[in-house]
């Protein structure tokens, strides 16, 4: 199979995957469940944000959740504004400050009285934070792993700092209690069509055009950089400017995940932007495969679906995380490329029985320069 | 002046209990580029295995620390020898494997041991308040103090004055080249990583008494010690010694002036600035690394 081949089946698995989740609906018909399905759509579309990142430029970001809760809290402070108050105190102040003995609305929330605002926050306030967090990173030339225990880092202070702020934050409980989003008189309530729709419209949208961007040149760089950051240096290249794109993209769509949750749960909390799911996300992204986006999204509708479905006994839950864990050390070890790898190595296979029978060897092209140099240095760098 | 003595008291003791945590980090990430994120999990099972030993057999904590030392260096070497072993050539992945089995130990723990809060006593002759320069400082902060000091001059020993060390510091500049000249690099490596567990394991122990001990506790111990090897470079012990006064000074100072998490948050901004001016870290000679 040659190259252009193997992009136009992808973007027919692409295609077939967005027609699937748009029609499924059509086949469910039991709004629980719809639900469920939801929060794993939701699940798939920060997962691939994590790849466009990770997968297609290298940057392991653990502290993905921040991103992903910043937006959830943005949507829920919105919605919470709106909520009819019941317990509120005067001016319509949200109930737990009313409990926190907060007098008047905090600066910061006033805006979010806006639906717009709160969408436009909800997705560049996480983007700002990254390209600060990036500018000062990849500036610094900080690659690697240094950027993925700074990221860590990063996950831990901001969790702790939203859950210290109670009075703004609602600390531990987060923000319950919410209306549900209106916007041009279409509702999206977390069990009907319309939100599921918005979903799955959305990871097609963020599949598709994630997709298209790593065909761009811009996307190509990236993933030089992935392979070889120094070479591509040389070129003349502004590595950092690069890094810094993919990770700010991949946190406005994290952020745009957190929102769509936030819909989905009809509550933020901070557990949204806590360790264990930004762990999960890099499992579902590894699991899946790291280095596809549809990989990364199939992967956590997988790892969360199988999880949902066990989910009833809480038995089964304590030892899913021990499950979990050595899952994710095994694929780490011996398919690095994820469940999305074994294609490539199906078809792989395939080529190699086809080049085997068939009598086409002596047309195989030789080795050209640049191949020979291309091997040499992928042996150096192994070592 | 007797409440700026007690501050830097307060500093001395979050910074030898940071130096405490980050050591066996340090030497892991320069020996071999391998950042373990099961290292808040390694503290987490030797204040464990402390526990353990207390409420069963009764012991004493200093024999529980050397205990927890060596089952801890046990599990690290396991861990070296079963999965890290295997990944040298791919860095990031190690991340990855590790905080596998980071989620695998604290899950385990949560399993066998209860989610429950578990406190370790310390000994009756450590929990008095020692006056010093008219301030009282708690013995037992004192006796944490005395002990990294001791630790790190042992350390330090190894690395430069025995065969091991003479080993180790060969394989981190060439090892390629240390292997030409007969140095079994593969068990340097499970040493190393054995001994930097075990450090942890110490660590666990000692700050058990201080914190409740609880399987989640590794994840809050993990991240200052990342900001001290982030600060103080991998070149050197002396940066990592630095670092972590430094940033215990600094988060007793603003933990004082607001508060703890604040002190956190503000310390991580502090530090993400300075990568930004020195991306190698405040104390790193410039070296060149093979």
């Amino acid at each position: 199979m040659n190259a252009s081949n193997y992009a136009r089946w992808r973007l027919a698995g692409y295609l077939l995957f967005c027609c699937l989740i748009l029609i499924f609906p059509v086949i469910l018909n039991n709004d629980y469940l719809l639900n469920k399905f939801m929060r794993y759509l939701v699940f798939g579309i920060l997962s691939a944000a994590l790849s466009f990142s990770w997968g297609y430029a290298g940057i392991l970001n653990l502290g993905q959740a921040v991103s992903f809760g910043l937006g959830s809290y943005a949507m829920a402070m919105a919605l919470k504004l709106r909520t009819i108050p019941i317990q509120t105190g005067a001016k319509g102040l949200p109930d737990f400050m009313v409990w926190n003995d907060v007098k008047t609305l905090p600066w910061f929330w006033e805006p979010f009285h806006s639906y717009a605002f709160a969408i436009f926050a909800g997705v560049a306030a996480p983007m700002l934070l990254a390209l600060l967090l990036g500018w000062f990173m990849f500036r610094g030339r900080i690659t690697g792993v240094f950027v993925s225990i700074i990221t860590l880092a990063m996950l831990v202070v901001v969790n702790l700092l939203i859950i210290d702020q109670q009075r703004y934050t609602g600390g531990f409980n987060g923000i319950t209690d919410l209306t549900t989003l209106e916007v041009f008189g279409v509702a999206f309530d977390a069990y009907s069509a319309n939100t599921y729709y918005l979903i799955a419209g959305a990871l097609c949208v963020v599949l598709l055009g994630g997709l298209a961007i790593t065909q761009t040149k811009t996307g190509l760089i990236m993933q030089a950089i992935r392979d070889d950051e120094n070479r591509v240096r040389y070129f003349g290249y502004d590595v950092a400017a690069y890094q810094n794109f993919a990770l700010t993209v991949s946190a406005g769509v994290a952020g745009f995940a957190g929102m769509l949750y936030t819909l989905v749960m009809e509550f933020a909390s901070p557990t949204f932007l806590a360790v264990p799911l930004s762990l999960s996300i890099v499992i579902w992204c590894a699991v899946g495969g790291r280095s596809s986006l549809i990989g990364a999204a199939l992967g956590a509708i997988l790892v969360t679906g199988v999880q949902g479905t066990l989910s009833e006994s809480p038995a089964f839950l304590d030892t899913w995380m021990l499950f979990m864990g050595a899952i994710f050390i095994a694929v780490v070890l011996f398919l690095p490329e994820g469940l999305i790898g074994l294609i490539d190595i199906g078809v792989e296979a395939i080529n190699r029985r086809r080049a085997r029978t068939g009598e086409d060897r002596s047309k195989r092209p030789a080795m050209t320069v640049s191949d020979i140099a291309l091997e040499r240095s992928k042996r150096v760098r192994e070592g | 002046m007797a409440d700026t003595l007690n501050q830097i008291f307060t500093g001395l003791s979050i910074a030898s209990i940071l130096l405490l945590v980050s050591l066996g980090l340090a030497i892991i990430y320069g020996t071999m580029g391998v950042i373990n994120l099961a290292h808040g999990e390694f503290v987490m099972l030797g204040a464990y295995s402390v526990w353990l030993l207390q409420t069963v057999f009764g012991l004493n904590l200093l024999i529980c620390v050397v205990f927890a030392f060596f089952l801890v260096a046990a599990v690290g070497w396991l861990v070296e020898r079963l999965i890290v072993q295997h990944l040298y050539k791919r860095p990031l992945d190690t991340i990855l494997a590790t905080w596998g089995v980071g989620v695998i130990l604290q899950q385990g723990v949560r399993l066998s041991a209860g989610a429950n809060l578990r406190y370790i006593k310390m000994p009756d002759w450590l929990t008095k308040a020692v006056p010093i320069f008219g301030v009282d400082v708690s013995a037992y902060r004192i006796f944490i103090f005395l002990l990294t000091v001791a630790l790190l001059a042992l350390t330090y020993f190894l690395i430069t004055r025995t065969r091991y060390g003479f080993r180790l510091r060969a394989v981190t500049q060439n090892a390629e080249v240390a292997r030409c000249f007969g140095i079994n690099a593969a068990r340097v490596y499970s040493l190393t990583f054995a001994y930097g567990a075990g450090l942890a394991g110490v660590a666990g122990a000692l700050i058990g008494p201080l914190k409740s001990v609880s399987p989640d506790m590794g994840t809050n111990v993990v991240v200052d010690a990342f900001m001290v090897v982030v600060v103080g470079g991998v070149s050197s012990l002396l940066g990592t010694v630095a670092s972590a006064g430094l940033l215990g000074e600094l988060s007793g100072l603003l933990a004082y002036l607001y508060n703890d998490t604040l002190a956190k948050a503000l310390v991580f901004f502090g530090v993400v600035i300075l990568i930004r001016i020195r991306p190698e870290g405040m104390f790193t000679v410039h070296v060149r690394r093979g």
